[in-house]
């Protein structure tokens, strides 16, 4: 029973995708000092869906993170999402010290000027998902690393689904963008959180865009893996790993085209 | 995956909440006895040397005595000032005014340091006079505002401004700088406006930077504030702790003079330890961030 196995298997999804990146470049910098970040990217990905964009550093994945997130401007192409807002969720946790964690899970209710009360009831949900029941009161220096990762995970979440609620459609579940946020956790601890971001996205439904250079994560994780090069950063090939019977082998697979791609910028 | 896939859904739960157990960080208390013998005790022990020290010296008669008093007859001198009140009446002087000039202080620096810190080109305008300004004593003032508002409270209170508000402007300058650039990213990601941004995330944020420059802000207004009284004295300024050491000098009153130096400086200390150590504690605590003894 590993959580990859254990999921239902995708749905058939139907209807606009939650996120749809079209031939999207970026470009930093003019002249001869331009850098191509990315270059002409096609990304769609459906709601509910879970999608890992794997790549070696310098290949764009977060420069395409911060455009589908809005914090940053893509120099042509459209990035359009269903979501009113993605929520980011970075690899460190960011939350503000002098809040505690409740309140740190408040803070995008608060910014969206939802009541005390209501505000308070959801991030008491939130971090019961994430399982950090009881532990609203502590401040994010009282906490460890991965703990405080799942009240970051429970803000974005709130960020991402407002003030949640029953019947709501795919559609409504909102967009997470993940960049690398295990990246900085230890091996036991990344190996529970990637279970627990797992089960906390069955259970809410919300559409997953998640950053990672960690092959082993990405098929762990994601219904779909694809692949970018580096600079400029392309979409080189995608995988779904729902349809792979044996995960090593498509590991090695992975594996293989990133090694590719990562030599094509030695020779 | 062989590990997981025997691993239930029961024991990774298991596993979580251990890590959450064996990560979370232990706050040891200190019990408030060692605090009180670490804190209060070594202090109150050199104060009472430092008073030994002096009887000594001033029973071995080294120095003649209108230069060295005894500590009895400055103490004395204390004591019979706050015996026919006037002690309180000057002390309230000073005060009173170092407050108002501190709070004045505030009003102007905190809009000038939040312009420095975020329009570039305000920056780079004054904000290296801002920092020069610090290094100027505010002593140096005290002849041209005797000269443009002539022997006022006015000059009293521009002698206090100058010597707080750089202090206090750059300590916020800092605190923002301090800022992990994070932060204001995630608000920005959550939806929130400039204006929501700079008073839920930054000011909040740049707290720690800007209490350090307060207090500095406060130890300035008051030396400033002392520079001033002592040395434009005159019957329409009142009688406050420079004008008490100023008169101390002029009579050659030696135990006066040394009286005045005492309050001056336990009231600078009674401001820092009654309300500046304790709001410092408060949000440095709050942040999870030393805050030493």
């Amino acid at each position: 029973m590993t959580a990859t196995l254990e999921r239902s298997g995708p749905e058939p999804r139907t209807g606009p995708p939650a996120l749809d990146v079209r031939g999207v470049s970026k470009v930093f910098g003019t002249g001869r000092d331009a850098v191509v970040a990315l270059d002409g990217v096609d990304l769609a990905v459906a709601p509910g869906e879970f999608v890992c964009l794997l790549g070696a550093s310098g290949c764009g994945k977060s420069t395409l993170l911060n455009l589908v997130a809005g914090l940053d401007r893509p120099t042509s192409g459209t990035v359009e999402t269903t979501a009113a807002r993605p929520a980011v969720m970075f690899q460190e946790a960011a939350l503000l010290p002098w809040l505690d964690a409740g309140r740190n899970v408040e803070l995008p209710l608060r910014l969206a000027g939802i009541g005390r009360a209501q505000r308070r009831e959801r991030a008491k949900e939130l971090l019961a998902l994430v399982r950090l029941e009881g532990q609203a009161e502590k401040r994010p220096h009282e906490l460890s690393g991965g703990m405080r990762q799942r009240v970051a995970l429970a803000r974005a979440l709130a960020a991402a689904t407002g003030l949640g609620g029953e019947g709501k459609s795919r559609e409504e579940a909102g967009v997470l963008l993940m960049d690398e946020p295990f990246g900085a956790l230890d091996a036991i601890t990344r190996d529970v959180l990637q279970a627990e971001l797992l089960r906390v996205w069955e259970a809410t439904g919300t559409t997953v865009l998640f950053v990672t250079h960690d092959v082993r994560e990405s098929v762990r994780l994601a219904e779909r893996v694809v692949l970018l090069s580096s600079r400029p950063g392309r979409v080189v090939r995608e995988w779904a790993t729902a349809g792979a019977d044996d995960a090593e082998e498509l590991h090695g697979d992975i594996t293989g085209e990133l090694r590719e791609v990562i030599s094509a910028h030695g020779r | 995956m062989a590990a997981d896939s025997t691993a239930t859904v029961d024991d990774a739960v298991d596993v979580g909440r251990g890590l959450d157990a064996l990560d979370t960080p232990t706050e040891q208390r200190v019990p408030l006895w060692k605090r009180f013998l670490t804190g209060v005790v070594p202090p109150i022990v050199a104060v009472v040397l430092f008073v030994v020290v002096w009887q000594i010296l001033w029973a071995s008669a080294i120095w003649p005595e209108f230069k060295l008093p005894s500590p009895e007859a400055v103490f004395g001198t204390i004591g019979q000032d706050f015996a026919e009140g006037r002690a309180l009446d000057i002390i309230w002087t000073s005060i009173s005014r170092a407050i108002l000039g501190f709070l004045l202080a505030v009003v102007v620096a905190t809009p000038l340091g939040l312009l420095v810190a975020t329009v570039p080109i305000v920056r780079s305008a004054i904000g290296p006079i801002l920092t020069g300004l610090q290094s100027l004593p505010s002593v140096a003032w005290v002849p041209a505002a005797v000269l443009w508002f002539g022997l006022t409270d006015a000059t009293i209170y521009f002698v206090v401004l100058m010597g707080a508000v750089p202090s206090i402007a750059n300590g916020l300058v800092s605190g923002i700088d301090q800022v992990p650039p994070l932060l204001p990213r995630v608000g920005f990601a959550m939806g929130a406006s400039r204006s929501q941004s700079a008073r839920l995330i930054m000011l909040p944020a740049a707290l720690p930077g800007f209490l350090g420059g307060l207090k500095q802000g406060w130890a300035f207004s008051w030396r400033s504030l002392m520079a001033a009284e002592i040395i434009a004295t005159s019957p329409s300024l009142g009688f406050g702790l420079g004008a008490y050491l100023n008169e101390g000098q002029s009579l050659s009153d030696m135990p006066s003079v040394m009286a005045a130096i005492l309050l001056i400086l336990i009231v600078g200390i009674g401001v820092e330890l009654l309300f500046f150590r304790p709001a410092e504690v408060r949000v440095l605590r709050a942040r999870g961030l030393g805050t030493g003894p």
